[in-house]
């Protein structure tokens, strides 16, 4: 992965040189942004909070003087947790509303769902979730962390300060902790664990009585060696596994859990005093010790007119996001995709942990590891942050993706470049 | 002659749905092809797959409709038929992507690449050729549908229990289908696809054409169904309806009844789900929850059941109602959603076409009543009139 | 100690001695000391205010070398969060009473010069482990038994061998036998990790061998890696006996969780028995239901915790009823706006009520927001004890007795009252029970008040384990509707047996299939049982059933 370091480290370089431009229409016209979250179904539970940040984002940006001298108008829609319907909602707002870039999409279904109509109808997508990666397409931009952004930095921090030696990955069967885990289960074996110290289990979405895992869990780190768990379970099943975990009595210092899908939002609903010491690795926390995010968290209780909501990881995705589309969109001065397309490529724009966030030529984006452990009062405590790590859209640890990179500057322009043989199109061997 | 045929064996409305939606299927496409942007008489883009979405939907709760509309199951699974349709289509257009996926594996499908499969499952094999995937569309379902019918019936499994059985078996085809095991994708199912019959998903023309074949797919299925149910099976089957123990002691075999509508049924699904996948471009489990399935029987409720033409207004209808209010009201469409359910129970019981039927049906009474009474009354005041005709001499005397 | 095993006598004498001369050095460390010494480890304090958790680890383990009695309040402070360093690293204060005022960390006076940058010092799970083991030290002498208790536990999971003198004269004075027990086991850990006589080792291992439960496996199947050859065969015929009684005790921890999960069902499904059993109404509702009780038990316990914060223990007492009579009411409201034209069209209710269900999910999203609320477990909810080999949890427990105590009382209402006799009577012949004088409207009113108000009350039990969400509802209602037709409609007994067969056969399924294929097996089972006996497992017979 020589190459791909080389020209990221060359971008990186010149990231910085973006040029502000700012045009002032007399336009009584209106610059339509899409937000396409689930706001009924099972998924409303996390979507429903990024439409509030987006709705937020734009009102915060009409009354700095909107985009282009014309004010930003978000359309809202309702994709219900259902991924067809996501494609469907996906062309309207697009073909109907004409929106110049749509926010958006949480699960990886509903991702593969909208990507060829944004591919079709040459729209942008900001997608603010983490994910499994293995993607990379010309339309979409990733700005939640890819696995080398939580997972791998996840697992290094178990083995060399907590000095782990025994994995459980407990996941939710689907696709994202499957490749995750997959990803994980390479690089723990190239790190020389042993097969047998690695325990893969899988149980369904929203699964709610977790005894047996649990016991199977306990019984797996009895072996004498520390062990830990990584979990990749997804939103629902959370609170009842925690619950379980607390009342069995496994405590952080016996058996830590590190989770890839639990942040504020999620321990909002829980007790958390049982579970002092648990982990998350996300690119974002409430806790971060930053001015940019004091202003964000306060700025979030005045719109949601409640000093109790807690702000997550996923947010700080979506505003990055926006971020880097406005200013892109002031570098083009217009907002013709093909023209932001090429600005956005090496925008910098300022996180919410201190740091800045440049968007690659991989369409994913910088972001800095943290590893947080859960506090009494339901918040993280930071106890590890990496510099800047740039988003690895195909995982150096799967066979058939190590040697595919993507770039799209031109003239590569392409998603799926494979270094050994040189072509565009994944050929591989 | 044909057609004098099906005018002389169908009932009039259902010829005029059939001919309206064969109009639909030549005009939509032409529309949306031929007239240029900006008429009023084009047909954007984006509604055609749309439009060909709800057609989709249409065509399975007719499937629904003749099951429990004229035999009385009320299937709480069609979900599942529908699903599997879309699934034997999806595995088709998978492998027509062949190495152009991300990773350029000419035989595995890029789930399977990355999930590090070395090999093709061999349920895989034989859906690379069109023929052999229309032929699992329609036979993979039916087969499912005749095992548990054949089972079930035979058994006498009825009323609720058959509803909360055939549930279950769409509940567990969904968590089946989650499990990334079993080489369909698992949650993100089957998408990113290129080609069908080697013509691009995306273009306008495909698109047109999945259209057309949608509304004629309907259309067929709406002959077969109206052939079906007026003929002598079809009025023994409304039998089976309404009193089971009593066909059955007239010597019917009521079982083997069932399974026939039952499985033709399953087969109607699972084409519609073919068509429904390449139009709306993902198929993945979610087809397979209950709360689909339950949908469906909803849209037959609302459009009336017992009439062929109810579910395919009850879908269209709460469909469209779907698309505009998702938008419109994001935050409150399900309001209006579960009140239109409430309200149709209470007010229409028997669906949009059946009350309007009803009403018809009272009007034509009502005049006939009319026409009687205003016969009765024409012939009472010409007698009264003959009779003081009659009188009047007398009186003059 | 070496070598010659020594006789009983000597072995006590040992011990006095080691006893006597712990206690001296505790003494003349204090005497001697005073206030110089309490300076002597500001050093030590002031290193835990590193930057790194490595030299944090270093800092508190040389604190509680240092026999100080100070050592013990930091090292709790520095537990509470307590504790500020700058950020740069440097010396360490404690958390004043006012806000921004800081105290001396190690004499508690107040600090005069405070450096601007001070933060909270950073405890990661490393750490809090070493304090853990600090503080066992320095508590194992303890006059609390609880306190030595906690501390013979921790020293039996650090099983550091520098703690062998110190365990040892705690050994010698101690008077409890649960602790002295855990004392002896912590020692014998200890010396199989010493190079001690083979002699020690092998009643070591004895000694673990005999507490027989997973933490005894643990620690023999650590032991193995560094036993000498000739006790090899004695641990492994240890661990192979443990694992046999474990294997039996798996057994009986499968039927508990089966018959846990077999409760929680049962709960979710028996007002269901009653809306759909008994009345015939599909209730797509019913999973709404069980979310409303849900949230009633949040408003509750927000309330609660309000007006009287010393009762929030006991706020479930009071969110049961709530939950019973909130949900009832919303029920009857439910029966006698919408569901009392559908009777006798049991297909239509499934529409009507599924349209409620997208109501009042969406009502729930709108008040209170669709993320997850927190419902807390109480205090004696909390946890799990030891049974032998089960390890019972007691929210599970409490959960059992919970749904066990509603159906018991469910029946007594339906067999005992007034009220049950004409519940039963209407649905039996409507028209002769009205012939008979009974108000039917009024009754089904109040059946359906009645199914639903006990599937509040499964709200309630259900927000200690699941999530308080708009989703709650949906998570059971087909798992629901799943018992009531196996078990067989229109009977409870059906309901019972129903949900703790479904349950326990689960969790036999789960650790051999996994959870979602075992879950796939139960529903395939369900299929064809219902293909074997069409009315379910308890059918209802006689004329009846053909309506």
């Amino acid at each position: 992965m020589k190459i791909k370091s080389h020209v990221m480290s060359a971008f990186l370089a010149g990231a910085l040189a973006t040029t502000a431009f700012s045009s002032v229409y007399a336009a009584e016209d209106t610059i339509k942004v899409g937000i396409l979250h689930s706001l009924s179904g099972t998924m409303a539970i996390s979507e429903t909070t990024l439409k509030d940040a987006m709705l937020m984002l734009i009102e915060d940006q009409n009354k700095k003087g909107g985009l282009l001298g014309k004010k930003l108008e978000a359309v809202v829609v309702d994709p219900a947790s259902d991924w067809p319907l996501f494609a469907e909602k996906a062309r309207e707002l697009i073909s109907v509303d004409k929106v110049s870039a749509v926010f958006g999409c949480w699960t990886s279904s509903s991702r593969k769902s909208v990507l060829p109509v944004f591919e079709e109808l040459n729209s942008l997508l900001f997608y603010p979730v983490q994910y499994e990666g293995e993607e990379s397409s010309r339309n979409i931009f990733y700005t939640g962390a890819a696995p080398n952004q939580q997972a791998i930095p996840a697992v290094d921090y178990l083995m060399n300060t907590e000095g782990v030696e025994r994995f459980v990955l407990e996941g939710t069967d689907y696709v994202y902790p499957r490749t995750t885990n997959k990803i994980l289960e390479a690089y723990l074996i190239a790190k020389g664990i042993p097969k047998e110290d690695i325990l893969i289990n899988y149980t369904p979405f929203g699964f709610s009585d977790w005894q047996t895992e649990v016991a199977k869990i306990k019984e797996f780190g009895s072996a004498g060696k520390k062990t830990a768990v990584v979990s990749t379970i997804n939103g629902d099943a959370n609170v009842p596994f925690y619950k379980e975990l607390g009342n069995k009595g496994i405590k952080a210092t016996d058996i830590p859990v590190v989770a890839f899908s639990v942040g504020e939002e999620e321990l909002a609903g829980l007790d958390t005093k049982p579970l002092v010491g648990h982990l998350a690795a996300w690119n974002y926390f409430q806790s971060v010790d930053a001015p940019a995010n004091a202003e964000f968290i306060k700025e979030w209780h005045a719109f949601t007119k409640n000093d109790k909501r807690v702000t997550n990881d996923p947010m700080e995705a979506a505003y990055i996001g926006f971020k880097a589309w406005v200013s892109a969109v002031e570098a083009a001065g217009t907002t013709d995709t093909d023209a932001v397309l090429d600005t956005i490529i090496g925008t910098t724009v300022p996180n919410l942990s201190g740091g800045y966030a440049t968007v690659m030529p991989n369409h994913h984006i910088t972001k800095p590891v943290l590893i947080g452990e859960i506090q009494a009062d339901g918040q993280f405590e930071i106890v590890q942050q990496t510099p800047a790590v740039v988003g690895d859209e195909w995982s150096d640890y799967l066979p058939d993706s190590k040697d595919l990179i993507s770039d799209w500057r031109k003239p590569m322009s392409c998603g799926n470049f494979n270094v050994a043989t040189g072509k565009c199109g994944g050929k591989g061997s | 002659m044909i057609t004098q045929m099906l005018f002389s064996r169908h009932e009039k409305k259902t010829v005029w749905a059939v001919f309206l939606i064969l109009l639909a299927a030549a005009l939509v496409p032409l529309a949306n092809l031929l007239i240029p942007e900006g008429s009023a008489f084009h047909v954007p883009g984006y509604l055609v797959p749309l439009l060909g979405k709800y057609l989709c939907y249409a065509l399975l709760a007719l499937a629904l409709d003749l099951v429990w509309g004229y035999c009385g199951i009320l299937s709480l699974g069609h979900g599942a038929f529908f699903a599997l349709g879309g699934y034997a289509m999806g595995m088709y257009l998978m492998r027509q992507i062949g190495d152009r996926g991300v990773y350029a594996n000419p035989l595995l499908p890029d789930f399977m690449v990355f999930l590090n499969w070395q090999e093709l499952p061999w349920y895989w094999y034989g859906f690379n050729h069109f023929a052999f995937a229309a032929l699992m569309v329609v036979l993979v379902p039916g087969l499912l549908a005749f095992v548990f019918g054949w089972f079930a019936f035979r058994s006498r499994v009825t009323g609720v229990y058959l509803s909360i059985i055939t549930q279950a078996m769409t509940y567990a085809l969904l968590l089946a289908f989650f499990r990334n095991e079993m080489g369909f994708g698992g949650n993100n199912g089957l998408t990113d696809f290129k080609e069908i019959l080697g013509f691009n998903v995306q273009a306008g023309g495909t698109r047109a054409a999945l259209f057309a074949a949608t509304a004629i797919a309907l259309a067929l299925a709406l002959v077969l169904s109206s052939a079906i149910v007026r003929s002598k099976y079809g009025k023994v089957l409304v039998g089976v309806r309404d009193a089971e123990s009593r066909t059955r002691f007239l010597g019917y075999r009521v079982e083997n009844m069932k399974l026939f509508i039952f499985t033709v049924s399953a087969m109607m699904a699972g084409v519609a789900g073919a068509l429904y996948v390449p139009q709306v471009g993902i198929i993945n489990p979610g087809e397979f929850a209950p709360a689909n399935s339950i949908e469906v029987v909803i849209w037959t409720a609302v459009g009336g059941r017992g009439t062929l033409i109810g579910p395919i207004i009850g879908a269209i209808l709460v469909n469209f109602g779907k698309s505009i209010f998702t938008a419109a009201f994001p935050e409150f469409w399900l309001f209006a959603l579960g009140a239109l359910f409430v309200a149709t129970t209470l007010f229409l019981p028997k669906g949009v076409v059946g009350t309007v039927q009803q009403f018809i049906a009272r009007r034509k009474e009502q005049k006939k009543a009319d026409a009687v009474e205003q016969a009765y009354q024409d012939k009472a005041a010409a007698k009264a009139e003959s009779q003081l005709a009659t009188l009047e001499p007398q009186a003059a005397e | 100690m070496r070598g010659v095993k020594p006789t009983e006598q000597e072995e006590l004498m040992y011990r006095a001695i080691q006893t006597f001369l712990v206690a001296l050095c505790l003494l003349v460390s204090c005497l001697a000391t005073g206030l110089r010494a309490q300076e002597d480890i500001r050093p030590l304090v002031d290193a835990l205010g590193a930057t790194s958790f490595p030299q944090k680890i270093e800092a508190v383990k040389a604190l509680a070398a240092s026999g100080n009695p100070k050592v013990a309040d930091i090292l709790q402070n520095l537990t509470d969060g307590k504790l500020y360093a700058p950020k740069t690293g440097g010396a360490v204060y404690l958390e004043g009473a006012a806000d921004g005022a800081y105290l001396d960390a190690l004499t508690g006076a107040p600090a005069n010069e405070v450096p601007g940058n001070l933060a909270k010092i950073r405890l990661n799970n490393g750490l809090r482990g070493a304090i853990g083991a600090a503080l066992s030290q320095l508590t194992l002498l303890s006059p609390d038994r609880a306190a030595r208790l906690t501390a013979s536990q921790d020293l039996l999971k650090d099983a550091n061998p520098d703690n062998l003198a110190l365990l040892n004269s705690a050994l010698a004075q101690e008077k409890d036998a649960e602790v002295k027990a855990t004392m002896e086991a912590a020692r014998a850990v200890i010396l199989l990790k010493t190079d001690a006589s083979a002699e020690d080792k092998k009643a070591a291992i004895d000694m673990i061998a005999a507490r027989g439960n997973r933490d005894a496996l643990t620690i023999l199947t650590a032991a193995m890696d560094n036993a000498p050859d000739d006790l090899k065969p004695a641990i492994e015929k240890n661990i192979a006996s443990i694992k046999t009684s474990l294997a039996a005790w798996d057994v009986a921890q499968n039927i508990w969780y089966g018959l846990s999960l077999g409760s929680v069902l049962l709960l979710a499904a028996i007002g269901l028995a009653i809306t759909f059993g008994v009345m015939g109404i599909i209730n797509m509702a019913h999973g709404e239901m069980v979310m409303l009780g849900a949230y009633t038990t949040y408003v509750v316990q927000q309330t609660v915790a309000s007006v009287a914060p010393g009762m929030t223990d006991y706020s479930l007492a009071f969110a049961v009823p709530a939950a019973f009579l909130f949900t009832g009411l919303v029920g009857v409201g439910i029966e006698r706006s919408v569901i009392r034209w559908l009777y006798g069209r049991p297909l239509e209710t499934l529409l009507a009520t599924w349209g409620i269900s997208l109501i009042l999910q969406q009502a729930i999203r709108t008040i209170f927001g669709p993320t997850n609320r927190q419902v807390d477990n109480p205090s004696w909810m909390s946890g799990a004890f030891e049974v032998g080999g089960l390890a019972i949890t007691y929210n599970r427990m409490w959960i059992i007795v919970f749904s066990l105590g509603v159906f018991v009382a469910l029946l007594l209402l339906l067999k005992r009252s007034k009220f049950g006799l004409q519940m039963r009577a209407v649905t039996q012949n409507r028209r002769m029970a009205s012939s008979m004088g009974i108000r039917t409207p009024w009754v089904d009113a109040l059946t359906f008040g009645l199914g639903s108000g006990i599937a509040g009350m499964a709200g309630v039990a259900l927000s200690q384990i699941d999530n308080v969400s708009p989703n709650l509802g949906q998570n059971y209602i087909i798992d629901s509707f799943m018992v009531v037709v196996f078990g067989g409609v229109g009977n409870l007994w059906g309901t019972l047996v129903g949900a703790l067969t479904l349950g326990i056969a689960n969790k036999f399924l789960e650790p051999y299939a996994g959870a979602v294929l075992g879950k796939i097996l139960i529903l395939i089972f369900i299929i064809l049982f219902i293909q074997r006996r069409p009315r379910g497992l308890f059918a209802l017979k006689g004329r009846a059933v053909e309506q």
